[in-house]
């Protein structure tokens, strides 16, 4: 470990002080509700995030060219949407229960964060391993301080035991990984795996055993069917903030390890990693928006649409998987940077919709059901039109950011069925084919399953009368974050291009494993254009071999 | 600043004006929304001043929007043939749907009004865009509007309509979703230089160079046809549209019939028929049949119908189906007839659907049997109603006859003349069964007037609401101009129908051309002569409908140039011809 690496995670490093600090001032100063007290620990937090921010945007040295970091555009786009993510969650939950103590709350939060960051930045396993226990750890904390009754405390268990359970199935993944390759680097991973079986023989096999186990494992982060089963009586049993929290920060370092460890690291499985990936796929996104059409609890609803989801995004993981190591520029859509698009606006609408919820609230009461959202659209016009907004998004109507969300990931699914060069071999080319526009067409007809229930939120909304009084008590920070994702979704429906290309570019580097970023971070731009220009050189060979 | 531009974006400055000033309530909204719509219209008739006197250059606009060396999405609007009177009678009809809602919305009326022009908006830009994207995002915009005007404002039902209306739609607008970016990459991989266009010009052109390969064609057109066919509604996905239309309060009855479902049929003829040739010929005997079925078992579901607003919902099925009949036809008289249907039905239906919105309004019943001499009481409604019912059921003289006559001579021109010799049977059978179809709608036209309007009095008693014996009026002056300009294009439609078939003649003819040469050659008829009226140039297609008898004998004579003369366009100025030129700067 080398100076540069720890510069590098100066920004994880300014988050956990943080709470630390934080941690250490809320056992000496005792903030009952309504104290002014309770003002700082949001305060400090969002100061910690800008420090954080300010680190990630003028790095102290140049990024560490080997060791268990690496400093890529992919990283890099994960972080900066952690950050973001980050600072709307810990405005969602400025005004907490009751019950529950808000120094720890957010000190907590800020390690969850801290957490999917240090993912974000790993090349190496162990590091990989240790940001997903600096997400889960936090977690249960989180949500048994989310409230005392048995509802909170059976989530909280629940999640704790079978959150243990994935890490186990993913540790055991990893020591079949370490056993193929000789090393936890995920570098020299991939140079072992990508000899081929005939080099490496039986590790080939020890790999595949470990494909099975790391996306079982990480599987359970991403809330993919069948690991899915916790999240609806979890996110049911918890506050409207925890569910907001469980419904990002686990889905973005479950995807983003997922890409980092199967994605980038294990050539020569994609003929088994997409056949995995789009048989989650489909099942996911299935289950999860058959089942929500039948929910009565706001929480549960948003967790089996946050199941079903995963599965769209599982879409993009597929694509990626089957054009990873083969042709990796010569996408107009790659699949990985479709998934993160995808990735981010999920993740804004989301939590934006969590927000509203909280804010409707009382720190005692919350929103618990949809009958209770009748006739919001008088009541409380602004909230309502938010939560309109996140829904239509969510559902993927124009011009919000979800529509840009499904135009991508479904342009990856037919690009690479429509097209000719797959990286898979000649062979499993023809049902590679087939299937991504069954994919697809899965999820399209997804998509339109996933607008009744949301359009039902709406009804709701704004098609009945008031039946209960709803105080929208939850607080300054909760409507700032409801605000502010709905100026997001919007502005990035009316002009996607930015996010779009970002993300586009960040997955493109994510596969060298280098770092790629401190040369061409100033310059994103010039990187996909050249991207460009080598994928248009690609396609018109590919288009003359196919007029031949 | 473009003048198509601010005519899109005009009914968004209105909807943040109702906005602002929803305190001040219903007149104040009611004022704004009515002097924006005028004000849009306003925009709206220079824009279709070209067309008719062929003078000046058509007004677009195309500025990249999401474009890099791969992808080229463009901010791309402008009009054509298939687009310029669709685009008028959006803005026309607006004004009416805020008319008739005049006193009859009282509850949220700012919001109602917001609505109204936020589908406005959706409306003109569907019919104006040239990109793929745009058009999605308009075609999909204009669902959510139109949801909350049903959801809120409509019947008993309307909960369960408006989501009916929009999961229906939504469903199969997901498909043509995926149909769509189909054929957007099927250019990228086939047509050089590599470029990920959605431009509609470029692909309609390119494809007609590279075209899909046939078996991707049929899977392209069934994802098109999936939103696009329940869109118009065509038998048997229709059954959203009638609950849709008796559950929308009357303005949203009048823009679904006038406007909505002829996005279906619009979509058709941008994308289906021009860049599917193949599959749309493959496809054509199986909707030519779905077409027949709708327009029969639309008229005889509206003959046993005892709800007025479910009559003409019903007859809507009929009569979208004759347009879809001339449509894919895929001959110019067909093809000219279908479009010229689409017009007329938005005319009359919505001007139906005013008219019982207006006969609800004063007895708050639409029940038929409850009705009985109204043209007594009410002599006025009664006369619009005599002209609109007219014009629906094809009287000569008024619009619906030039619509039919030529649509119907398209597809007995199929059937007679343009098919192979064992294709005759089954395609005349589908014609006749068309005209029978129109004898039909006379009959339930003319019978609800019959039992409404004339015989004995009988008025339902009108205390629904507990305003007794408050006195009957007839129309005031504010409903009749709600009704008089479709009136007036009516009438006009009627006896000139030229006018309005002209402008559209090139861009129809672009559209079905390769469609029908597809035709011939799947059907082998490389020698018929009839193939020479499809591939004149622009220009050829626009007979009077005088004319139409002469068109069809004059397939054996070889195509004489002479007549290009009095056509606005040359050739090569279409739709197409222009995109290129935009898109080569």
């Amino acid at each position: 470990m080398t100076t540069e690496t720890l510069a590098h995670l100066i920004p994880e490093f300014a988050l956990i002080g943080a709470a630390t600090l934080i941690y250490l001032l809320g056992a000496f100063i005792p903030a009952p509700e309504g104290s002014p007290w309770r003002k700082l620990w949001v305060l400090l937090a969002v100061l910690a995030l800008a420090k954080a921010a300010y680190f990630l945007w003028h790095p102290w040295m140049a990024a560490p060219e080997a060791g268990p970091v690496v400093a890529d555009l992919f990283s890099e786009y994960a972080r900066w949407l952690t950050l973001a993510v980050g600072l709307l969650l810990v405005l969602l939950a400025a005004k907490p229960g009751a019950q529950a103590a808000t120094a720890e709350f957010q000190a907590t939060l800020l390690m969850a964060i801290a957490g999917v960051m240090i993912v974000a930045s790993a090349r190496e396993l162990v590091l990989i391993f240790l940001g997903l226990e600096l997400v889960s750890i936090p977690t249960y904390v989180l949500l048994y301080l989310g409230g005392r009754g048995a509802g909170p405390q059976e989530s909280a268990v629940k999640y704790f035991y079978l959150s243990i359970l994935s890490s186990a199935v993913l540790l055991y993944g990893f020591s079949f990984l370490y056993g193929a390759a000789g090393s936890t680097d995920l570098t020299v991973l991939r140079e072992t795996l990508a000899r081929g079986p005939e080099e490496i023989g039986g590790a080939q096999l020890m790999a595949l055993l470990a494909l099975v186990l790391v996306m079982a494992g990480l599987g359970f982060r991403i809330t993919a069917v069948p690991f899915h089963f916790y999240a609806p009586d979890v996110y049911q049993g918890t506050t409207n903030a925890n569910a907001g929290i469980l419904s990002v920060l686990p889905k973005i370092v479950g995807f983003v390890a997922l890409v980092r460890i199967v994605s980038v690291a294990m050539p020569g499985l994609e003929v088994f990693g997409w056949r995995i990936a789009l048989i989650l796929s489909m099942l996911t996104m299935t289950l999860g928006n058959v089942l929500a059409l039948f929910q009565d609890n706001v929480r549960r609803l948003l967790a089996y649409s946050s199941i079903a989801h995963a599965g769209y995004m599982l879409i993009g993981i597929t694509v990626g998987f089957a054009t990873a190591h083969g042709n990796d520029a010569s996408n107009v859509f790659d699949g990985t940077g479709a998934m993160l698009f995808y990735l981010t606006v999920y993740a804004i609408a989301t939590t934006g919709i969590f927000a509203a919820l909280t804010y409707l609230g009382t720190p005692d009461r919350q929103v618990n059901d949809v009958d209770e959202l009748a006739g919001l659209g008088r009541t409380q016009p602004l909230a309502a039109l938010a939560l309109a907004i996140f829904l239509f998004s969510l559902a993927g109507i124009p011009p919000l950011a979800g529509f840009w969300g499904k135009l991508t990931l479904f342009s990856a699914a037919l690009e690479n069925a429509l097209g000719i060069n797959v990286a898979t071999g000649q062979a499993g080319a023809a049902s590679l084919r087939n299937w991504l526009i069954a994919l697809a067409i899965v999820g399209a007809l997804n998509a339109a399953t996933a607008a009744a229930y949301y359009l039902r939120l709406v009804a709701v909304m704004y098609f009945r009368p008031s039946v209960s009084v709803v105080k929208a008590q939850g607080g300054a920070g909760a409507a700032v974050a409801m605000a502010l994702c709905a100026l997001v979704v919007v502005g990035v429906g009316v002009y996607p291009v930015p996010l779009v290309r970002d993300s586009d570019a960040a997955s493109r580097t994510a596969y060298a494993l280098t770092p790629a970023a401190r040369v061409v971070a100033t310059e994103p731009a010039a990187t996909h254009v050249d991207a460009g220009t080598q994928a248009v050189a690609d396609a018109s060979v590919v288009g003359s071999s196919v007029a031949d | 600043m473009n003048l198509l531009v601010v005519a899109i974006f005009l009914p968004l400055l209105g909807v943040a004006m109702v906005w602002v000033t929803a305190e001040w309530g219903r007149v104040a909204a009611r004022s704004i929304a009515l002097w924006t719509s005028l004000a849009t219209l306003g925009f709206v008739a220079p824009l279709l001043l070209y067309p008719v006197l062929g003078q000046g250059e058509p007004v677009e606009i195309d500025a990249p929007w999401f474009a890099n060396s791969l992808v080229d999405i463009r901010f791309s609007l402008g009009l054509d043939g298939l687009s310029y009177w669709m685009f008028g009678l959006s803005a026309l009809l607006t004004v009416t749907a805020i008319l008739v809602s005049w006193e009859a919305i009282s509850e949220r009326a700012p919001a109602f009004y917001c609505m109204l022009l936020l589908l406005e908006s959706g409306m003109l830009g569907v019919f104006a865009a040239r990109d793929i994207i745009l058009f999605y995002i308009f075609f999909e915009f204009t669902l959510i509007p139109l949801f909350f005007l049903i959801g809120i404002w409509g019947s008993e039902e309307r909960r369960y309509a408006a989501i009916k209306f929009f999961l229906f739609t939504l469903a199969g607008s997901m498909l043509t979703f995926l149909g769509l970016l189909s054929i957007v990459l099927w250019n990228y991989f086939h047509a050089e230089p590599h470029l990920l266009t959605f431009s509609i010009p470029a692909l309609t052109e390119s494809l007609a160079v590279h075209p899909i390969d046939p078996g991707w064609q049929l899977w392209i057109f069934l994802a098109l046809f999936a939103g696009f066919a329940i869109k118009v509604p065509l038998f048997p996905l229709h059954t959203w549209l009638p609950l849709a239309h008796t559950q929308a309060p009357t303005a949203g009855s009048v823009i679904l019939a006038g406007i909505l479902l002829k996005i279906g049929t619009y979509g058709f003829l941008r994308f289906s028929i021009p860049m599917l040739p193949e599959a749309t010929v493959a496809c054509m005997p199986w909707i030519l049949w779905l077409s027949v079925a709708g327009i029969i078992y639309g008229a005889l579901v509206s003959l046993a119908q005892r709800d007025m607003k479910k009559l003409i919902a019903y007859s809507s099925v009929s009569h979208l189906g004759f347009c879809m009949l001339g449509i894919f036809a895929i001959n110019p008289l067909g093809v000219q007839g279908g479009t010229l249907q689409m017009i007329n039905h938005g005319l009359s239906t919505g001007g139906l659907f005013a008219l019982i919105g207006m006969l609800y309004e004063r007895y708050h019943t639409r029940e038929i049997a409850a009705y009985g001499g109204m043209a007594r009481r009410l002599p006025i409604l009664a006369f619009f109603m005599v002209v609109f019912t007219f014009s629906s059921i094809g009287l000569p003289g008024l619009n619906g006859f030039a619509g039919e006559f030529l649509l119907l001579a398209g597809a007995f021109q199929r059937g007679y003349a343009d098919s192979p010799a064992m294709w005759h049977g089954q395609w005349t059978t589908i014609a006749v069964l068309a005209v029978f179809g129109v004898v039909l709608g006379a009959w339930y036209m003319l019978w609800l007037v019959e039992r409404v309007f004339f015989g004995p009095l009988r008025e339902p008693a009108n205390d629904a609401h507990g305003d007794h014996h408050h006195p009957v009026h007839d129309m005031c002056l504010r409903e009749v101009l709600a009704l008089v300009p479709l009136v007036v294009f009516m009438v006009w439609i009627g006896v000139a129908p030229n006018h309005f078939l002209r402008p559209m003649a090139g861009s129809l003819d672009d559209s079905i051309r390769a469609a029908a040469v597809s035709f011939d050659k799947r059907y082998d008829m490389h020698t018929a002569p009839a193939t020479a009226t499809v591939l004149l140039p622009p220009g050829e297609g626009g007979r009077r409908p005088d004319e139409g008898g002469a068109a069809v004998g004059a397939h054996a004579a070889s195509p004489s140039p002479g007549r290009r003369g009095d056509h606005p366009l040359p050739k090569g100025e279409g739709f197409i011809a222009r995109g290129k030129l935009a898109r080569d700067d």
